[in-house]
């Protein structure tokens, strides 16, 4: 979770393509997620993401965020082949259509989830906020709050990670293995937290403000982001991508 | 370079004055540090020159400060932080992207400094500041010193006419405590940056401060050149502010002789003075 939006630093394929490429890339994948109702193109679907993961050299990230998003899965696997009341059963009250149903679903999460989470794995937030607003022309304002909001998780984490240690000191059981008992532990700490979120989210806003803020542009950005050749294989993969879910 | 006249501000909900009655003038080039106990409006202060009081922090605000001519009430933040650089207190606040590169880079684009200036101003801003080899590293990655000096390094990157840092060295370790000190007394003098610096580190003050103040209760305690604050060293212990070592034993060997001395600020000064007593 610490690690979930870090970015990983490397001069892959991916790495090099316009983080705008990246992001059309991603939308491209979702569309054709959610238009076709192939389950085998699902499956493709899959093996292009890890693909990315694995030519973006994250590997082990991949599989990580992979194995996050399947207990997420397996629960909703298990509902929807419960809950499907159609078909001819296979055993109990889990019918055939139930269980292609459940399949499609759950691969169609994580098609859906994973090129977001890898995009954000190998592209720089301030690359990608810098790369919407100079080519795209989205207000430096939208682009700012998405960094920002970026910039903090880990720093929340950290936050929450000290606010747990320092009541674990005063004899808070936090270390219980009891996942219920430690959520209601963790609900008291959201005010807390919340308060000196909030407090900070003001010092950041002077901060940016005393830097200039008000002064940004869409030209402003030191760094250019020209489309290059590299950029258009991906751009034919994105294509191709919603070609074949219509076709099939 | 700073005119503050008679500043008193009370924050909006307060009702005690963080800041009363302060009159200060700091000179072009001039090096001020400022002391004083927990509460005594040092930050308050420091955000009054660069006008994020009373731009951000509304209150009651009566007086004046004008720095570089400019008055902090008539112009926008915006404006008077061309002028003014600040380092806030709190690190992980103030620090807006994740990549080092990035922090650096946000200021220098915002203030359209041209585009082929860019690069000399980050390698000098890194290089002085002693992280080069961080350029590239996220900002979660790096420990509350090496933010501290990041923070320091993005606004020495503005070159700003003035320089105030709300305790600049809260995380640093001596060493680099010292190293900071050492870049802001070369900004001062070989660039002629003036710089305001609130610092608890008294020893180091005495050394690089030309003039000193000492807050407490938002008044004025004392003020001036260095030596001469430092010889109400009595005044200053009953309040809490520590007096470097030299200044006690100048004082203490004053009393002993029964002669003026001047005010020692560095062990090698000390040494002299002591030398020369004992021929």
């Amino acid at each position: 979770m610490r690690n979930l939006f870090q970015y990983v630093p490397g001069n892959s394929l991916i790495h090099r393509l316009n983080p705008i490429t990246k992001i059309v890339l991603t939308i491209a994948i979702c569309v054709a997620a959610f238009m076709t109702d192939n389950l085998i193109y699902l499956a493709a679907l899959l093996g292009v993401d890890l693909a990315i993961g694995i030519i973006a050299g994250v590997p082990k990230k991949t599989l990580g965020i992979l194995k996050g998003l399947l207990k997420i899965a397996a629960f909703l696997f298990i509902l929807q082949a419960l809950l499907t009341r159609r078909g001819t059963p296979v055993f109990w009250i889990v019918t055939d259509t139930g269980l292609l149903l459940a399949g499609k679903v759950v691969l169609r999460l994580v098609v859906v989830c994973m090129p977001l989470t890898l995009v954000l794995a190998v592209t720089r937030v301030s690359d990608l906020a810098n790369a919407l607003v100079q080519v795209v022309h989205v207000p430096y304002k939208y682009a700012f709050t998405l960094t920002t909001a970026i910039r903090f998780v880990p720093q929340f984490l950290e936050e929450m990670n000290d606010i747990m240690e320092a009541q674990t000191a005063r004899g808070i059981e936090f270390d219980t293995r009891n996942s219920f008992k430690k959520l209601g532990m963790i609900l008291p700490l959201c005010a807390p937290l919340l308060i000196s979120s909030v407090r900070r989210s003001d010092q950041t806003a002077v901060a940016a403000e005393v830097r200039g803020f008000e002064l940004r542009t869409s030209s402003s950005g030191y760094k250019r982001y020209p489309f290059r050749l590299c950029d258009l294989p991906a751009a034919l993969l994105c294509a191709a991508l919603i070609v074949l879910a219509a076709l099939i | 370079m700073i005119d503050i006249q008679a500043l008193t501000f009370t924050y909006k909900d307060e009702t005690a004055p963080a800041l009363e009655n302060i009159t200060l003038s700091v000179p072009e080039g001039g090096f001020l540090g400022i002391i004083g106990p927990a509460g005594a409006g040092k930050t308050t202060l420091a955000r009054a020159i660069g006008g994020i009081v009373p731009h951000h922090y509304p209150g009651d605000y009566y007086g004046s400060v004008k720095v570089d001519g400019l008055d902090t009430i008539d112009n926008r933040l915006t404006d008077l932080s061309r002028i003014v650089g600040t380092v806030f207190q709190d690190v992980d606040s103030q620090i807006i992207s994740s990549v080092v590169e990035d922090e650096l880079l946000y200021g220098m684009e915002n203030f359209g400094i041209p585009h082929d200036e860019i690069p000399r101003r980050m390698e000098f801003a890194l290089k002085q500041v002693g992280i080069e080899s961080l350029r590239e590293r996220t900002i979660a990655s790096l420990s509350g010193g090496q933010r501290q000096k990041v923070a320091i390094a993005s606004v020495i990157a503005l070159r700003p006419k003035v320089l105030v840092l709300d305790e600049p060295t809260g995380e640093l370790d001596p060493a680099s405590s010292r190293q900071i000190f050492t870049l802001l007394k070369t900004l001062n003098e070989e660039y002629g940056i003036t710089v305001v610096i609130i610092e608890q580190k008294i020893m180091l003050l005495c050394e690089f401060a030309r003039q000193l103040m000492v807050l407490d209760h938002g008044r004025i305690f004392v003020k001036g050149d260095t030596r001469e604050v430092l010889s109400h060293a009595e005044e200053l212990e009953a309040l809490g502010v520590n007096c470097p070592r030299v200044a006690y034993l100048s004082r203490l060997l004053e009393k002993e002789t029964r002669e003026t001395l001047p005010v020692c600020v560095s062990i090698e000064e000390a040494e002299a003075m002591v030398r020369g007593l004992m021929k």
